[in-house]
């Protein structure tokens, strides 16, 4: 009896901290079908007993009263467009640099790796009122092409990081044998390496993908209104008058599901993506 | 005749290390500089140009309020020094690091162990506990921060009022909103942690913790003289990245109280947000980034020199 006690008692911190997960988006999810009336009133927790559930917010999404297809669509492009060159370019790079003896003046691969890396690791303050003015001198400001321009390069050391240690783990028999059966370079990695890379490249695609739809603080600045972006348009239902929490809610919530269900459905591939380099 | 070339491969060991070591062998005639120019190329537009640019603006008067620009030397770099807001700044960022990287890690490991334990259900505490990560900051800050955490329209001080516990001023009281920050990031990148850490966990070998059973040791004893040792190198990178991130903390703090009550919750990149955009001062606002650039490099050469000791430890 006390066993079975003792086994099952691991589920208690875990069920709390599930609730802690949930409850806010719980919250979330009711806010979104309330009425302001409702939020004015008081605290309420459960539809149909506390308040009376209302589309009304949802109505005004679909009616276009808070424009959402173009964010969407600009978060789409620059996320989809950045993570894909930032994996190409990412891809090569890491590639080349498990497969190659790089020199830069006194630098080895190692160095070269860890600098790239440590771009990511540079505050952006430093970076981002410089961007600014770069992008006003080329005409990237509020553009979609200078958001997924911007991401691609704060994705870029990411991917070659992930993707050099992928391929160091890559057994290469298979690129030998190809080039010594006379295969040329370009079809090797054309046919053998790409191929067996598709893994590690989807895996950290996802992960850039996420980090780029969810990012703020770049699209604030330099996309604040034909770009505007899904976290600039929910950031953007705060007003001068007050927040708009109904539809700030049903907007989160939008902004979620894309993400989400990408986290749920493909969690083996995140983890792989996000714990390449941490273990070894 | 490919049959000396096929044999040797069959022998070599498929490991990474010999991969490393023999780097550079195998792709004859390929320019290796295919691969990695356009990378390096793109980095270096995009990082070392704005990186020399600012640096160059630290030393002007520049703003965007005011015409003309001039060479003012160090003026902006001396100003780092009497500066109040800037100070304030540098401990709220020292704090948030250091409150959250540690309760992060703390959950996120107990949290793994706890999953590792049962037998039932654990996909799907998994695929929750991962959940917090896929949401936009922007949209955990006003969801947790602003409407969990209003103080007359939120649930949990309405909670504690049904509870006949009193009212939290957990955004408009200045020795109370640092922690409110802290919650939301904890609440968001615990799953961070949780999810490098059980992958840790997973990769562990196996023998070290059948012998400690045979030989009766408890559940503590193995935690402390194996588990935790074993884990250091992923701790070591998974602190790494979360306090580094942490050091940039602006996204949460600007929706929840945009540095405020007063400069309670002030973090340096806010303030570097908030001179440069607000008060249009570009020169002094790169001046202050530079500033934790610093800060973060010399951290970041500390902490690696530190925990080398510890990671060769365990290797």
């Amino acid at each position: 009896m006390s066993k079975l006690l003792r086994r099952n008692l691991a589920y208690v911190p875990l069920i709390i901290w599930a609730i802690v997960i949930l409850f806010p988006l719980y919250w979330m999810v009711i806010t979104s079908f309330k009425l302001p009336i409702d939020i004015n009133r008081g605290v309420s927790y459960i539809p149909w007993v506390d308040f009376v559930p209302s589309l009304h917010a949802w109505q005004d999404l679909l009616q276009g009263a808070v424009p959402i297809a173009d964010p969407l669509r600009n978060s789409f492009l620059a996320a989809t467009i950045s993570s894909i060159a930032a994996v190409g370019l990412g891809g090569m790079a890491g590639y080349g640099l498990s497969r190659f003896q790089y020199r830069w003046g006194p630098w080895r691969n190692k160095d070269i790796a860890f600098w790239f890396i440590s771009q990511r690791m540079l505050p952006p303050a430093a970076a981002i009122l410089a961007f600014m003015i770069m992008f006003k001198y080329l005409h990237l400001l509020d553009s979609v092409a200078g958001l997924a321009i911007a991401y691609t390069g704060f994705n870029l050391p990411f991917a070659i990081w992930i993707m050099r240690d992928f391929f160091l783990a890559l057994p290469r028999e298979l690129e030998e044998s190809s080039l010594v059966e006379g295969a040329s370079w370009l079809t090797t990695f054309w046919r053998i390496v790409l191929p067996l890379s598709v893994p590690g490249l989807a895996a950290t695609g996802i992960l850039l993908f996420i980090f780029s739809w969810n990012e703020y603080l770049f699209a604030s600045l330099l996309a604040f209104e034909k770009a505007k972006t899904m976290p600039v348009t929910i950031a953007g239902m705060a007003t001068a008058i007050g927040i708009r929490w109904w539809l700030m809610s049903a907007l989160a919530i939008v902004s979620m599901v894309p993400t989400v269900l990408l986290g749920l459905l493909l969690e083996r591939y995140i983890v792989r993506g996000l714990t390449a380099g941490a273990i070894k | 005749m490919t049959f000396v070339p096929r044999r040797q491969s069959d022998v070599a060991p498929r490991s990474a290390v010999s991969n490393g070591q023999r780097a550079g062998t195998a792709i004859k005639g390929a320019p290796a500089g295919f691969f990695l120019n356009p990378a390096a190329i793109l980095v270096l537009m995009l990082s070392l140009f704005p990186f020399l640019f600012s640096l160059g603006m630290t030393f002007t008067n520049w703003n965007l309020l005011y015409p003309g620009v001039d060479f003012r030397a160090l003026e902006n770099w001396r100003r780092l020094f009497d500066d109040e807001t800037l100070g304030r700044a540098v401990r709220n960022t020292v704090f948030f690091t250091t409150a959250a990287t540690i309760l992060e890690y703390v959950l996120g490991l107990m949290l793994a162990i706890l999953v590792l334990q049962i037998k039932r259900g654990q996909r799907f505490f998994r695929l929750i506990f991962l959940l917090p990560m896929m949401i936009s900051p922007a949209a955990v800050g006003y969801v947790i921060g602003r409407m969990l955490f209003s103080e007359t329209q939120g649930p949990i001080n309405n909670i504690l009022f049904r509870l006949g516990l009193p009212y939290v001023p957990w955004t408009s009281n200045p020795g109370v909103a640092p922690w409110t920050i802290v919650v939301a990031d904890v609440w968001q990148w615990t799953s961070f942690m949780f999810v490098l850490l059980l992958a840790g966990l997973q990769s562990l070998p196996g023998e070290p913790f059948e012998a400690a059973r045979v030989d009766g040791a408890s559940n503590w004893q193995i935690f402390t003289q194996i588990t935790f040792p074993l884990l250091v190198p992923v701790t070591v990178t998974a602190v790494l990245i979360r306090s580094l991130e942490l050091f940039k903390l602006i996204d949460l703090v600007r929706v929840i109280t945009a540095g405020g009550p007063g400069t309670a919750t002030q973090t340096v990149t806010l303030y570097v947000y908030d001179l440069a955009l607000t008060r249009g001062d570009m020169g002094y606002g790169a001046t202050v980034a530079y500033a934790l650039l610093i800060i973060v490099i010399l951290y970041a050469t500390f902490y690696l020199w530190l925990t080398r000791r510890a990671v060769e430890k365990v290797a």
